[in-house]
């Protein structure tokens, strides 16, 4: 059975200008012990994504208007806000993205973790600080019994996302959610935390949510790789299989746009960048949303004018386009 | 830690010095000021003392110098007014109750201030936030003599149920105390809602709920201490407000105190007094000041290592 | 991967659904969300009414304000005294409006010299820098939170005589400290803000950065400022004339106004209360005013 099963989540903003529809209708499952990664531009809605699952939208302007999610069997939507206090840092533990204020500055490393272990453990006072300071060590901070005492600002960003990572785990979550985690850190450091979080989940057999706009990243680090767009899935492969074998068109624009340093030729000719902008998730467009952008939309069909549904193109892999790369090469083949 | 509390204190002496000498400089403009061999009919006794006491033949950085060793003595010098009483006399009779008035308007501004504003922040846009925020902006605006007035008109004369002036007891010390304390207590109230606003934005806030804490230890542990640390450093200018409050409300409520006092003086032209007050009150804001960027480090472990 | 460079795709601008958010300029961004705060956009237009009503109640109006009429005296609001006579049998409708020229006169005049004081102090700190600055603000920052009303009851004792214009002489000299400090926090920023780097880079001369740059934002925060100054300045006065140590008849402002009325508050209130409250109104649009120009000009402040 699947840990994490969201089917269809809807999370929309009513704001003063209208209501942003951020994420608009997205499904995945994450197995046990498994990493899904989450793709996409800024805006896009991953990070919404992950904030809707552990519920921390601010209520008023946010509202999961529909969609179920269910974790290890349990469904979270309906779950009252002293219930999801169970929930959060016990079996789902969440990153975020930057370091610098993700943690308290006025009070000490020691105690933002203990705080953690008292809550949802009973452990307290010593054997609490001790369990700390096994947990900071296991993530790689030196010292770590002196470091207890210390407050925030001593530690660099690479640290205290460590420290983040040790506060996270200090109670064997069965999910954890890491949204962005290495996008604020030095490129050095980003590969340390890293390897740090696939060496602590394989350890725990824990499964993790990667979000980042960085393929990079994902190639690295997930099993599983899910595609977003202006606010929808748009295309979800076995990391391995979505390398290979893209088939949505943004995907091939998103790897087309790396930097590629082994090609002489590539490395001559002006980096790929995708021309257009995301649409406004206010007034999202009726049909394809990807559309505005797409080289192919319009070839012989009214893609912009009817929503894609989400297509199962190959076992396992999903693509939500009119005109996923399979289906183009095969028009190619015909015509030649 | 420890240099900078020592930096903050050196710095505290010069501008008392400069502020001493700036109302030193001013009071030798004004007619009648106990600094010149004097024009008006001061009586004789006075006069004596004055030239004892200021030096009055020496040259002015003489007597400003004197009179800089009088205030470190704790001595301000003779009244012009009152022939057997001395500035010291009158601040030791009268400020003890003028500090009680300012501790007890204090009080009652952290008592509903602090809690109206924390309510309002933990509810933003309910019933009860806006109407802490439309008493809040009343109570800036409202001069407190109307609220003064009005009070004693309500509660004294209408109703009965306090007496309208004096400061024998506790019944005396309700009103005018309730009536400086309400800017004060609208300040906070504003004051506070906004800085846990802010705080419950911040990311930690965040990081702390996706502990799964309590939300009441989310908000007691991590959200209050983080904006209660401005609403120290806010201390200070209220200070001032309630020393410029006082010199109203004592006025009307009879209440006798240096604020009172001090507008007293000015109209009899007993500059001596005048000059001693205006030295003393701002000696403590300057020290009240210092005080309070001192608790602001001890508070804020940031700022502790910091640099000049 | 394809190795082929991706043709162009059609219709990359212009498609309605799902286009791109507008842009617009700073001050129309500015005004528009300074229009949506009601509150705001109500406390201008009182302001407004009330500097309106001084001005032109005392030209238009059948009373004479200084005529003395005992058996006038101390009537309540009516249809021919909208606000009643005072203990001289003048109508206070008239002598509020007048009262309010010079209240409102000594606000505006205190403030723009706090401007003026503080700009120039924040100007040469922000930008002479260094050891000057630091020493500058040392000062002030020692000086912060002293009381106003003993250093300007000091000021006006010095100067001797009390009129419009010593008020706000007075008023202005004891109250500049802070907006000192603000408009020399603003320089500080702007100078070292990463636009002004860029402009730098780009080649602009340092004075299309001031022009261009600088001053819009810098205007913003002083605006702001007036209207933050305003209502303490405007209680300084009343409070001043309260003490009886302000203004003098038979020039009247709002303060004198409440301090006469407070003898006969017991009998006739409306003597003292219809002065407090024009300050009170006053004091509470300039609030509310400021608070909506600054949230309109800080397009970081969230809407909660």
């Amino acid at each position: 059975m699947p840990l994490l099963e969201v089917n269809d989540l809807r999370t929309h903003f009513f704001t003063g200008d209208g209501v942003v529809r951020a994420v608009d209708g997205v499904s995945f499952t994450v197995e046990p012990g498994r990493t899904l990664g989450i793709v996409g531009e800024s805006g896009c809605g991953k990070s919404v994504t992950a904030l809707s699952i552990m519920r921390l939208l601010p209520e008023p302007p946010a509202r999961i208007v529909t969609g179920s999610i269910r974790f290890d069997g349990r469904e979270l939507t309906t779950l009252s806000e002293r219930e999801l206090e169970d929930v959060r840092g016990r079996q789902i533990a969440m990153i975020f993205q930057d370091p610098m204020t993700a943690l308290n500055p006025t009070l000490t490393i020691g105690t933002q973790i203990t705080e953690v272990l008292e809550r949802h453990l009973g452990i307290e006072g010593e054997a609490a600080r001790r369990r700390a300071a096994e947990l900071l060590d296991e993530v790689g901070i030196s010292r770590a019994r002196e470091r207890l005492d210390d407050y925030p600002h001593r530690f660099s960003g690479g640290m205290r996302q460590r420290v983040m990572i040790a506060i996270a785990i200090a109670c064997e979550p069965g999910l954890l959610i890491a949204d962005e985690p290495t996008t604020a850190l030095d490129v050095t450091v980003q590969a340390q935390v890293l390897d740090l979080l696939d060496d602590l989940r394989r350890e725990r057999g824990m499964a993790m949510i990667l979000i980042t706009h960085n393929m990079g990243v994902v190639a690295e680090s997930a099993e599983e790789v899910a595609v977003m767009y202006a606010g929808q899935i748009v295309e979800q492969a076995p990391a391995l299989e979505l390398f290979a074998r893209p088939e949505h068109p943004y995907t091939e624009a998103l790897l087309a746009a790396l930097p590629d340093l082994d090609d002489k030729r590539a490395r001559e000719r002006r980096l790929e960048a995708i021309p257009g902008r995301p649409p406004d998730l206010i007034d999202p467009p009726v049909g394809c949303r990807f559309a505005a952008r797409c080289p192919y939309a319009g070839c012989g069909d009214s893609c912009a004018q009817a929503p894609q549904p989400l297509r199962e193109l190959r076992p396992t892999h999903w693509v939500r386009s009119a005109h996923p790369a399979s289906k183009r090469a095969a028009e190619e083949a015909l015509s030649a | 830690m420890a240099a900078y509390i020592i930096r903050r204190v050196i710095w505290t002496v010069p501008v008392v010095l400069l502020v001493i000498l700036v109302t030193f400089l001013l009071m030798r403009q004004i007619e009648g000021n106990p600094f010149r061999k004097t024009e008006r009919a001061v009586p004789a006794a006075v006069q004596e003392n004055l030239e004892r006491k200021f030096k009055l033949d020496k040259p002015w950085y003489v007597q400003y110098a004197q009179y800089v060793k009088g205030v470190v003595t704790l001595d301000l010098g003779p009244s012009l007014v009152l022939r057997d009483r001395s500035v010291n006399d009158i601040v030791k009779e009268q400020f003890p109750r003028s500090i009680e008035l300012g501790l007890y308007a204090f009080g009652w501004a952290v008592l509903f201030g602090v809690p109206a504003g924390i309510v309002a922040a933990l509810r933003p846009n309910s019933r009860f936030d806006y109407g802490a925020m439309l008493f809040s902006n009343v109570g800036f605006a409202l001069p407190n003599f109307l609220v003064a007035t009005l009070l004693i008109y309500y509660v004294s004369l209408k109703w009965g149920l306090l007496p309208t002036s004096g400061w024998e007891s506790w019944k005396h010390k309700l009103l005018p105390s309730l009536t400086l304390g309400l800017v004060p207590m609208a300040y906070f109230a504003r004051l506070v809602r906004g800085t846990m606003l802010e705080t419950l934005q911040a990311d930690y806030v965040r990081t702390a709920k996706a502990k799964g804490l309590r939300w009441r230890r989310v908000v007691g542990v991590h959200v209050l201490r983080n904006s209660l640390i401005p609403v120290v450093t806010a201390a200070a200018p209220l200070l001032g407000y309630i020393i410029t409050g006082s010199f109203i409300v004592e006025n009307i409520f009879a209440v006798p105190g240096i604020g009172r006092y001090y507008v007293t003086a000015v109209s009899a032209r007993d500059y001596s007094v005048v000059m001693g007050l205006t030295v003393l009150l701002s000696i403590i804001v300057i020290l009240a000041n210092l005080l309070v960027d001192v608790l602001y480090g001890i508070l804020d472990p940031r700022t502790r290592e910091a640099r000049t | 991967m394809s190795a082929a460079p991706l043709p162009i795709p059609a219709g990359v601008s212009g498609v309605s659904a799902g286009a791109p958010i507008r842009q617009s300029s700073l001050w129309q961004d500015a005004w528009r969300r300074y229009l949506r705060n009601r509150g705001a956009v109500l406390a201008g237009g009182i302001f407004l009414l009330i500097v309106g009503y001084c001005i032109i109640a005392p030209i238009v109006s059948p009373h004479d304000p200084n005529r003395v009429h005992f058996p006038d005296a101390y009537q309540g609001p009516s249809w021919s005294h909208p606000f009643g006579t005072d203990q001289f049998g003048r109508d206070l409708f008239t002598r509020t409006a007048l009262g309010g020229r010079i209240s409102i006169g000594i606000g505006f005049g205190a403030t723009l010299a706090i401007l003026a004081i503080g700009v120039v102090y924040g100007a040469v700190s922000g930008f002479v820098g260094g050891k000057l600055d630091n020493a500058m603000m040392r000062f002030l920052d020692a000086l912060y939170g002293l009381p106003y009303l003993p250093f300007a009851i000091l000021a006006l004792a010095i100067i001797g005589t009390v009129n419009f214009w010593t008020m706000v002489v007075a008023l202005s000299i004891a109250s500049w400290f802070i907006t000192a400090r603000v408009v020399r926090g603003q320089i500080l920023t702007l100078k070292e803000n990463d636009y002004v780097r860029a402009a730098h880079a780009v080649g602009l001369r340092s004075y299309a950065i001031l022009s261009r740059h600088l001053l819009p934002n810098t205007l913003g925060i002083l605006v702001i400022t007036i209207f933050l100054e305003l209502p303490g300045v405007i209680l300084g006065e009343a409070f001043l004339s309260f003490l009886g140590l302000g203004i003098n008849p038979p020039d009247a402002s709002w303060g004198s106004m409440a301090q006469d009325g407070r003898d006969a508050y017991r009998a006739h209130p409306h003597l003292i209360v219809i002065p407090s409250l024009a300050i009170a109104t006053l004091v509470l649009c300039a609030n509310f005013v400021a608070d909506g120009l600054r949230d309109a000009l800080d397009p970081r402040t969230r809407e909660t």
